[in-house]
């Protein structure tokens, strides 16, 4: 019975870990340099900019990723005059991208914030450009204070690439439920389960290895 | 006469720091500031090296106008001309703000390189005298963490020097340091004022004022006395 189920699941699995990954990996990519620039303009001194930031993220963190999957992929196109029929993957990839670079602005924002003013202000009397500042001074000052939350978000985000099934995209857990479905047995979701802790075992060591990395200074 | 202050007014809200406060400081001397704690050292301080806007008044660094009063409204230096004057006045902060992920050779070189004065062998050429000078030397690899108080004060010193100032300002140069790093950095502060560098150091401590002024300006109620 197991070796049926796992003939059945393993290459229904290796594609839905396609999927996973692939997920994964583009929101990350996109939505961290993203989210760097959206914390700026949240704490940007012109008060509309920030406020219209500011409500983005209110309503990115104040939803479940799964409503935001919904109304982009089945709603959106019902908005009157800007309304528009995304493809599947195109509301995968809108919606995830939206959400975690709210999560990361919000994390960037308490790093930006973290930075002792004197550091700005040693910089200025330098002479280096605001942009150069950034940059070179504060940017590699807050990537070491942000690291661990930013650690904690890429883990979650593995997980939650488990809710494209509800787009009727085919992750790791859709194939884990196909195969149950099939065989009335729950053990597809062990094994199922067992590849999510691989994968965020391999994202542990990754991530303690870029923080160590930071580990040259205090 | 290589700044010249006039006429400086500096409020926060309703609180007035110091008003029509004019001074000047020549090359190579040493002048020491000196008053209470919230008498207003570190704002006028602030006002000199730009950190802070003056609500009245001129500061004119080396014939160029860092701010002027023009029409009861304060100017500000062009972009490009505030480059130029930023790298006449170098300042040493009470907490040093030195950065602390680059280590001591790159904090030296980093704003020299950003502003192109001069080729990135040349910069690293002059760093390296620098601490040699400044008796730094085999630490240009260290982080600032890995640095007593009195090396951290150095680096910050350094790191001013690198852009060749002609006004090197000190904020409470000898608050965080012992009898004998405090000789050492008086020894330097001499030095540097020897070679023609304008100093001015804002301090409360009387002893030290004492030992290296050339002349001493006293901060009270707002208005300022010369001693």
């Amino acid at each position: 019975m197991e070796a049926k189920v796992l003939k059945m699941l393993v290459p229904m699995a290796l594609e839905g870990l396609k999927a996973t990954l692939g997920v994964f990996a583009l929101t990350l990519l996109v939505s961290l340099p993203l989210s760097i620039g959206v914390a700026k303009l949240r704490l940007s001194k012109n008060k509309i900019i920030s406020k219209i930031v500011g409500i983005y993220i209110y309503i990115m963190r104040g939803t479940p990723l799964l409503l935001q999957l919904m109304f982009i992929f089945f709603g959106y196109y019902q908005v009157p005059y800007i309304g528009y029929a995304f493809s599947r993957e195109q509301a995968i990839f809108i919606a995830f991208v939206l959400n975690y670079t709210a999560y990361f602005a919000e994390i960037f924002r308490g790093g930006i914030n973290s930075i002792d003013v004197g550091q700005y202000e040693a910089a200025m009397v330098l002479g280096l450009s605001k942009s150069h500042t950034f940059m070179k001074i504060i940017l590699p000052q807050v990537i070491k204070t942000v690291m661990p939350s930013i650690g904690n978000e890429v883990i979650t985000l593995v997980k939650d690439t488990s809710l494209i099934y509800i787009l009727g995209a085919s992750d790791i857990l859709k194939a884990a439920r196909s195969v149950s479905n099939v065989y009335a047995a729950f053990s597809p979701y062990i094994y199922i389960g067992v590849v999510y802790l691989v994968i965020t075992a391999v994202l542990t060591r990754l991530l303690d290895k870029v923080e160590s990395k930071y580990n040259y200074y205090r | 006469m290589v700044l010249s202050v006039e006429n400086l007014s500096k409020s926060f809200g309703k609180t007035q720091v110091f008003s029509n406060i004019s001074f000047s400081v020549n090359k190579g001397e040493i002048v020491c500031i000196r008053g209470k704690s919230g008498e207003g050292k570190t704002t006028l301080l602030r006002c000199i090296t730009g950190l802070e806007i003056p609500d009245k008044g001129s500061i004119k660094i080396n014939n160029m106008y860092l701010c002027k009063e023009k029409n009861n409204l304060i100017q500000y230096a062009q972009k490009e001309e505030l480059q130029s004057i930023r790298q006449e006045i170098g300042l040493v902060f009470q907490a040093f703000n030195l950065f602390p992920h680059m280590n001591v050779m790159e904090n030296l070189m980093e704003a020299a390189v950003f502003l192109k004065n001069d080729s990135v062998e040349n910069i690293r050429t002059r760093a390296i005298k620098l601490l040699k000078r400044l008796d730094l030397e085999g630490k240009e690899n260290s982080y600032p963490y890995q640095l007593s108080g009195g090396q951290k004060q150095r680096v910050a010193i350094a790191r001013a020097c690198m852009l060749n100032p002609s006004i090197l300002c000190f904020d409470e140069p000898t608050s965080a340091l012992d009898e004998q790093t405090r000789n050492q950095i008086s020894k330097i502060i001499r030095d540097l004022s020897s070679q023609g560098m304008a100093i001015i150091i804002v301090t409360h401590d009387n002893g030290f004022v004492d030992e290296i002024a050339q002349r001493i300006i006293t901060m009270k109620d707002r208005k300022i006395t010369f001693e």
